[in-house]
């Protein structure tokens, strides 16, 4: 019975131990890159355009899968915390949209300048905020980006301007940004990111002047999810090309899915801006599937085969994760492997984020105003005042 | 008043947070928490969450006006808005996302019933919206504005105060956009941060020309808001978001008009005067029954309704009779409408030295009762 016993364990060890060696061999068959094609952009006033190919190496191709599937499972967790109300206020989740984010900052420097409006988790964690900050934030801890002050809407790190809760704000805040670079005069751009909604908004048209007058280094990215919150870009805007509507200002038109094309338009872009030919448009088609916020299901103005036909046929993760797989860059298992470590970082992440405490109630009136020393600030009544410290 | 306030400041030692006595007790315990605990509340009630504690009281059904229906706030607007499109033939809505019955659901099937040439979506652009119904108004076309929340407003802020506003005394009573009502959710809902909250009354009670009305609830809304309506200058309706579901009543079915600048003195009393408008209405009652129970004052309680011309005569006379006011609002202290008030009735009455502790404690109850004012109005 023992030897039996024996006999079977040593089978089975040495079972066990096939699919190792088997790994360890195929590690060595990896490319180190592969040539991809991407989809042609569609180009208004320009002659040429970004490259119809791209060559994604290994160490980039994992870096983005890691980023992008970071992004998505935050966003997922973030719902997740927002339906057992430890996230409350209104929470804007970008899942689908992630190639956008990674692909963007993978076609700029991290000196470069980026701001959004409040559908910014993605951008977040690209510009290099951590899961357990952002997570924090939203949740209003003290380990939180904004100290817990802010939420989701208001997030900012070094470069990274936010995070604005009015629609089209950020455009002409964008364009100053861009205003500064140049007359620093140390080549770093301004990516200023609105939805097909905000493009209705005057103060776009307003900031898409003063950036061709001027000629400031202003990247305008229109992230096209196709619903202004509830609003079909077809019944909002006269126009929905909004590559064009910089008018005077030349356009492309990206496929915001793959992230290696907005990647190429990026630095396309990128490169214009810098060569000093002054501010360029580009339009990234993208697509949400979530609602517009936590508070909208998403369905009642889009159909849900509409969304999980997205979700099969233009999942920017499984795109990605086709290419590797099939050009060889990358094995099912090893995906599965990050896919595996970032759910554990999530995870910890949330658990910080969920018991962290909360910013003590002193620091109810800081920065309100910067003075020195503290400025005092009225509360509620005549007798209640807050300090604010700066 | 102001010596009166650091007075009472002084006897009170309420003058920083963390200092005294109440707000000791929840020092470090957290922002949530140590704002919305009252005094007395236990282990458990404290780990629930208290946001803008208040409870909404209705008032008696109304005889005069016919057959009523329970409606919510955002009934009672849907009706209002219906009885307008079906009197005035010339009436359109336009706003975002107003045609599939709109965010809070205020014109939910007002578009199958009148068709999409009267209720119509816009594209996202505040300024573009408020200036295109001058537009229709100043034909004489009755037009009815959405601005999403009134945190948005301000894009139209220049349209509003320099357009509408002075359009009839500019042009020597030529043109006017008298007929142009902006409607917009106002005020604090609890989870609305930097810009789902505001209240910007008191920006544009500074602007002569315009009328700014909010209403306390359903009845009053639909009345309210009829008025607007029908009222030959630009109205600014803000309706109370929070109370939109909370806010249950006995409504009218048929249009009734419930006149503007006009303001109701709910409860009669005669020790102090308390005037506030909107939600708060609620809370000030709430305090008004504490005061008498627990400290024998008779409270006032006075619904200003309007706030663009606002009706001084009613809170004078009242002040005359009770030597004492209190007025509490949700917007930002400094500047804020209350500043308005008091310095008017100041005009009209002596400067008085208030020793008065039972005053003092009826602040409190306010403060104890909408904690969640401390955070918007900070």
């Amino acid at each position: 019975m023992r030897k039996m016993l024996a006999a079977v364990s040593r089978v089975l060890s040495r079972a066990a131990q096939k699919p190792a060696s088997r790994v360890l061999v195929a590690s060595c068959n990896y490319s180190k890159d592969a040539t991809f094609e991407i989809k042609k952009c569609d180009l208004y006033g320009l002659e040429k355009g970004p490259p119809v190919t791209t060559v994604l190496t290994r160490e980039d191709g994992l870096k983005y899968y890691r980023m992008m599937l970071t992004v998505r499972r935050m966003e997922l967790k973030a719902d997740q915390l927002y339906k057992q109300k430890f996230i409350r206020g209104f929470c804007h989740l970008c899942d689908g949209q992630e190639a956008c984010s990674v692909g963007l900052e993978a076609g700029i420097k991290p000196t470069d300048h980026v701001i959004t409006s409040y559908r910014a988790h993605g951008l977040c964690y690209t510009r290099g905020l951590s899961v357990r900050s952002i997570l924090a934030e939203l949740t209003g801890r003290r380990g939180g980006c904004a100290k817990g002050k802010g939420g989701s809407m208001h997030m900012y790190i070094k470069n990274f301007y936010g995070g604005n809760g009015i629609v089209g704000a950020q455009g002409p805040l964008g364009a100053g940004i861009a205003l500064a670079c140049k007359y620093k005069g140390n080549e770093e751009i301004c990516l200023t990111l609105y939805g097909d909604g905000a493009a209705n908004q005057g103060q776009i048209a307003e900031a898409h002047n003063m950036a061709a007058l001027w000629k400031l280094p202003c990247v305008f990215i229109c992230e096209n999810n196709l619903y202004g919150m509830g609003t079909s870009v077809k019944r909002a805007a006269a126009s929905t090309d909004y590559y064009k509507r910089g008018h005077f200002l030349p356009g492309l038109r990206v496929d915001g899915m793959d992230v290696l094309s907005v990647r190429e338009a990026t630095k396309f872009a990128a490169d214009y801006c810098r060569s000093g030919k002054g501010s360029i448009v580009m339009e990234l088609q993208t697509y949400r599937y979530h609602g517009h916020s936590m508070s909208d299901p998403g369905i009642s103005y889009r159909s849900r085969e509409e969304v999980q036909d997205m979700r099969r046929k233009s999942d920017p993760i499984m795109l990605l994760k086709d290419r590797m797989v099939n050009s060889n860059l990358a094995t099912i298992e090893e995906l599965k492997g990050i896919d595996v470590e970032v759910r554990k970082e999530i995870e910890d992440a949330a658990r910080f984020a969920t018991t962290d405490p909360e910013p003590p109630l002193e620091e109810l009136g800081h920065h309100i105003y910067c003075d020195n020393p503290p400025f005092e600030v009225r509360g509620v009544n005549q007798w209640i005042k807050f300090k604010s410290l700066s | 008043m102001a010596a009166f306030a650091a007075t009472a400041g002084k006897l009170l030692g309420l003058r920083a947070v963390g200092t005294e006595g109440r707000w000791l007790r929840l020092r470090g315990t957290g922002l949530q928490r140590a704002l919305l605990q009252p005094v007395s509340v236990t282990g458990d009630e404290a780990l629930t969450r208290q946001v803008a504690h208040f409870t909404f009281q209705p008032d008696p059904e109304p005889q005069e006006y016919g057959q009523t229906q329970k409606m919510n706030l955002f009934q009672a607007i849907t009706s209002a808005l219906d009885n307008s499109l079906a009197k005035d033939p010339t009436a359109v809505i336009f706003g975002e996302d107003v045609a599939f019955g709109g965010v809070f659901r205020c014109t939910v099937g007002l578009r199958d019933k009148y068709g999409k040439d009267r209720v119509f979506n816009t594209p996202l652009c505040e300024q573009g919206i408020v200036g295109f119904g001058i537009g229709i108004a100043v034909t004489g076309a009755t037009a009815i504005a959405e601005i999403q929340f009134a945190d948005y407003i301000f894009p139209a802020f220049d349209q509003i105060v320099n357009e509408a506003a002075k359009y009839r005394y500019r042009s020597g009573d030529l043109f006017n956009c008298g007929s142009l009502t902006i409607r917009a959710p106002w005020g604090c809902v609890g989870h609305g941060a930097l810009y789902h909250s505001q209240s910007p009354e008191a920006f544009f009670a500074h602007c002569p020309g315009i009328k700014v009305v909010v209403p306390r609830s359903p009845f009053q809304a639909k009345g309210l808001l009829l008025s607007c309506i029908e009222d030959k200058n630009p109205c600014i309706f803000f309706e109370p978001k929070i109370l939109y579901r909370a806010a249950v009543e006995q409504v009218p079915l048929e249009p009734y008009n419930i006149p503007l600048s006009q303001a109701e003195v709910i409860q009669e009393g005669s020790d102090v005067t308390l005037v506030a408008w909107g939600t708060q209405v609620h809370v000030i009652r709430e305090v008004a029954s504490m005061a008498q129970e627990k400290l024998g004052v008779s409270c006032e309680v006075i619904d200003l309704k309007t706030i663009l011309p606002w009706d001084m005569d009613t809170v004078c006379k009242s002040v005359i009779k009770t030597g004492r006011l209190l007025i509490s609002h949700e917007a930002p202290l400094t500047g804020g409408f209350a500043s308005e008030i008091s310095s008017t009735v100041q005009i009209f009455f002596p400067y008085k030295f208030c020793e008065c502790q039972k005053l003092k404690d009826i602040l409190f109850f306010c403060k104890m009762l909408r904690s969640i004012i401390t955070i918007q109005s900070a």
